[in-house]
């Protein structure tokens, strides 16, 4: 310890770090990035206001839950075949065979389930506070178009696991579409790639679930937190 | 401000004349910290790596004394963690075979009467090779080898 007396202390506003390899690392980023400016400015000294309330907090515990059913869904993919021979067996096998497999479905499982619930409850608060009025109509648009990919994350991952709910829910979901006018019938087949839930349905429910819908929602959540940091935090009722 | 007092202080890494509350604090806040990642990461570890018994390549199998199954009579037993079913045919015929319906999973049950397997839940029925006779069953019951070696029927996984 004392032959080292060059060392210093780091202060990244009220965070003290005293620890070489830190110091290190910081150095090397600071010359880089300088980043200190940055988190000090954006994270550090950033404050939430005083009226923030609990309620306040369900953007926040959505988008955590979202953090972490990207996880457990990558997780999943790792032994999940999207496959109507093999699609069932996997899931079994994720939940029987594999260790710790049972407590990653679980979480994607009810984290979807609470997904929901916390998004809802989001925008319930968003509606009630009147926070959606100008200037952040937009947001609004975007938070919206954010549950809607919510409920097709819900309605593709349903039919993932291949069993008779996931199935009739299915038939179910693609039927209804199919009595609007005119588009109706387009819909469907579009949905279903055919006139019935086969291997095809599974093969693009799959594909929507773990790339076009993942992709589209993290841009848009890009989008919904540029814009709460332009134009702030509204102001108390 | 006694903050800046104490980390000033020499003793400030691990010294076992003068370890003071805040260094022994630290040590154990850092302590708990390590056990939190740890027991993050074992799970994590622990689902990537493959399943070990899937991995010997070693064949599950089960055996009993031969007399202890009389021709015509079926025995339930626990085979690669599922129920399993024999039947002795005859004197030196087996057969030996998942007992898991194949329409929707009910286990099935021996008609010694009948010489028959049937499921009580929607009336499936399977002859004694697992072939399906009667009801809504879409593929025969699972088959795993059986025979009878040295006065003991032994199971084994095809």
């Amino acid at each position: 310890m004392s032959e080292t007396p060059e060392i210093k202390e780091l202060k990244l506003g009220p965070l003290t770090i005293r620890n070489r390899l830190a110091l290190k690392l910081h150095d090397l980023l600071e010359e880089r990035f300088a980043l200190k400016e940055v988190l000090d400015e954006e994270v550090f000294t950033k404050l939430a206001p005083t009226h923030l309330g609990f309620l306040s907090c369900f953007g926040g515990i959505t988008f955590f839950i979202f953090l972490l059913q990207v996880l457990t869904g990558l997780l999943l993919m790792v032994y999940y075949v999207p496959d109507t021979e093999h699609a069932y067996k996997s899931v079994v096998a994720i939940t029987n065979d594999i260790p710790f497999g049972w407590v990653v479905r679980g979480m994607h499982f009810w984290g979807a389930t609470l997904m929901v619930i916390t998004v809802l409850i989001h925008m319930g608060k968003i509606y009630f506070s009147g926070i959606y009025k100008a200037p952040r109509e937009l947001n609004w648009v975007t938070g919206v178009t954010l549950l809607l990919l919510t409920m097709g994350f819900s309605f593709t991952g349903y039919l993932l696991p291949w069993t008779q709910l996931s199935y009739w829910a299915t038939v179910i979901g693609t039927e209804a579409p199919s009595a609007m006018p005119v588009v109706g019938q387009y819909t469907k087949t579009l949905m279903l790639g055919g006139q019935e839930v086969s291997q095809l349905t599974l093969s693009r429910f799959f594909a929507v679930h773990v790339m076009i819908l993942p992709i589209t929602t993290v841009s848009l959540l890009a989008a919904h937190f540029l814009q709460i940091r332009r134009q702030g935090i509204s102001g108390p009722m | 401000m006694s903050e800046s007092v104490n980390d000033e202080h020499p003793a400030d890494g691990w010294d076992e004349q003068n370890v003071t509350r805040r260094t022994l604090i630290k040590a154990v806040f850092a302590g708990s910290a390590l056990a939190a990642v740890a027991g993050a990461l074992y799970p994590l570890v622990r689902y990537l790596m493959p399943v070990a018994s899937g991995q010997t390549g070693k064949k599950e199998s089960f055996s009993i004394d031969a007399n202890e199954l009389h021709v015509g009579e079926a025995r339930f037993f626990t085979f690669k963690r599922h129920p399993a079913v024999m039947v002795r045919k005859s004197e030196q015929v087996v057969a030996a075979m998942s007992a898991v319906c194949t329409h929707l999973g009910c286990i099935v049950k021996f008609h010694e009467q009948q010489q028959m397997l049937q499921c009580p839940c929607h009336g499936g029925k399977f002859d004694l090779s697992g072939r399906v006779v009667g009801g809504p069953p879409p593929k025969p019951l699972a088959q795993y080898a059986a025979k009878i070696e040295g006065g003991r029927i032994v199971v084994e996984d095809v």
